[in-house]
């Protein structure tokens, strides 16, 4: 069926993404972060244009007049209402003010704790990883913390993840086949995207799941503003590589 | 000798391992010509922080200059990948990586900016990283719970690129600031690359902008470009081909080549 869909996988993350932000108060985006670039975008056009946009660069409500490939690009200081730097946006969410945060696991298990640190045999690192930038008290301190991932697999996806880099106040996880939601003190499968099935989920999820509805496909009116504003496709960049 | 110096003169300054607070973030008004500099000079030893980095500190893997890298992330974003010295460098024990959060970072330069031995900070869950730090009971509190400790560290310099300065080190930084100004604080001194020297009347154009003083300044050299490959908004972007270009290198005849015609 996937050849008849008219939007990516890229798409229908960043919309359901931006869904997500329609009642939020601030959205709070870091380093590599393409997805929820465009999702925070997307959601004050057209759902919250009141939502307080905060990034890396500082500059509070940027106005981007194209979308980079960077997510700490001058593109993300451009204009804007007020300047808050990056230890002020940590102070913030020390302080409980963070609504919405946006992070990201290379692993993450069925707690909703993941880990952007390494995998180690036990006495060396054998897959040194990124690190969790400021993940460990944003995810710990935020409201609302959302994950994405654009990798359904077991690898990703497992019962117990090696390393905790950052667990706390996860919401949702958003990947590029399905939606969870935290409920209580696990990761439930919420929707599923419609080019999978529950039975190709299954097989690429390391922990149990129940079956769960479709998620709700992107709009004309929302993939036609997103291809407005990214003719490039830069959305499409973490799904590259 | 003035503040004003040659790249080399400058690079001079630094000892092995000596601790360095290195500018900007990712590929953002990084010290770029500095960083190849320490490389060209064969420095070793040294120990560097900052929140985020990927060219600088990469680059200091593969030149074999750096023991130990504090920082929340080291990577470069999805348009490059992994950052593949620093990984292979840490996964081979050659590089130490303290890894940290970006907060727990910034506690600790903002410890040492206060002039107090440790920052107490917010939880940071169940994450790995807490292990890393001492609680302290909240002497304040009501039996409450402990307060989570980052210690003070005091790096040796702080090595900043800026748009302008004045020959003495008075200097503006404009655009998103990162860590700079607390790393200014924190280090004992500051070496300056700047893409423009510039009268202290221009300075004083723009004077409530003026963060960086002189007087923690021990070194100013000009250097067009200085951030290269990384970007100096509003003067340049960063440059994803010579990123490519610097990310082909595979050996140590192609670094020296690479130093040699990316000189500064």
């Amino acid at each position: 069926m996937s050849e008849e869909l008219n939007y990516s996988k890229a798409d229908i993350m960043v919309v359901t993404m931006a869904r997500l932000l329609k009642d939020a108060e601030n959205a709070f985006m870091g380093v590599a972060s393409n997805l929820p670039f465009f999702a925070i975008w997307l959601a004050k056009e057209l759902y919250n244009p009141n939502l307080v946009w905060l990034n890396i660069p500082g500059r509070v409500n940027p106005s981007p007049s194209y979308a980079p490939k960077s997510t700490v690009h001058a593109q993300l200081s451009h204009k804007g209402t007020a300047s808050v730097t990056l230890a002020e946006i940590f102070d913030m969410s020390a302080r409980g003010e963070l609504d919405v945060a946006f992070l990201s696991g290379i692993q993450i298990d069925f707690q909703g704790y993941f880990n952007l640190s390494h995998i180690s045999d036990g006495t060396r690192i054998m897959f040194q990883f990124p690190g969790g930038a400021g993940s460990a008290l944003i995810c710990a301190n935020s409201r609302r913390v959302i994950l994405w991932r654009t990798r359904h697999d077991k690898r990703t996806f497992n019962e117990k993840c090696q390393v905790v880099t950052a667990s706390g106040n996860v919401y949702k996880v958003v990947t590029s086949d399905v939606v969870f939601k935290k409920d209580g003190p696990t990761l439930q499968l919420e929707s599923i995207h419609p080019h999978t099935t529950f039975e190709e989920v299954v097989e690429n999820t390391g922990f149990p799941i129940s079956p769960a509805p479709f998620t709700p496909e992107p709009t004309n009116e929302e993939l036609g503003l997103l291809r407005e504003f990214d003719p490039e496709n830069v959305r499409e960049i973490e799904f590259l590589g | 000798m003035g503040k004003v110096n040659t790249l080399e003169q400058a690079g001079a300054l630094v000892n092995d391992r000596d601790r360095l607070a290195m500018g900007g973030l990712l590929l953002q008004r990084i010290p770029g010509a500095f960083t190849r500099e320490l490389a060209r000079q064969g420095k070793r030893g040294l120990k560097v922080m900052k929140t985020a980095a990927n060219y600088d500190f990469d680059l200091l893997c593969l030149a074999g200059c750096v023991d130990e890298i504090a920082a929340g992330f080291v990577s470069f974003e999805a348009e490059f990948g992994f950052a593949p010295n620093f990984r292979r460098s840490v996964q081979e024990g050659r590089v130490k990586f303290d890894e940290n959060s970006c907060y727990t970072v910034i506690a600790a330069l903002r410890a040492a900016a206060y002039g107090v031995p440790f920052m107490p900070i917010a939880n940071l869950g169940e994450s790995y990283l807490a292990s890393k730090f001492k609680t302290v009971n909240n002497p304040y509190g009501n039996g409450d719970g402990d307060v989570l400790t980052v210690p003070a560290i005091y790096p040796d310099w702080a090595v900043l690129h800026v748009q302008k300065s004045d020959e003495d080190g008075n200097a503006i930084i404009y655009g998103p600031v990162f860590e700079d100004l607390i790393m200014a604080r924190a280090a004992k001194k500051i070496i300056l690359t700047t893409e423009k020297i510039v009268p202290l009347t221009e300075i004083q154009e723009d004077i409530d902008l003026a963060a960086i003083p002189g007087f923690k300044v021990e070194a100013v050299v000009e250097i067009p470009n200085g951030a290269f490959p990384g970007a100096c908004q509003p003067n340049y972007d960063y440059s994803p081909e010579s990123v490519e270009e610097y990310l082909t290198i595979k050996d140590n005849g192609a670094l020296a080549e690479y130093l040699e015609k990316n000189n500064p």
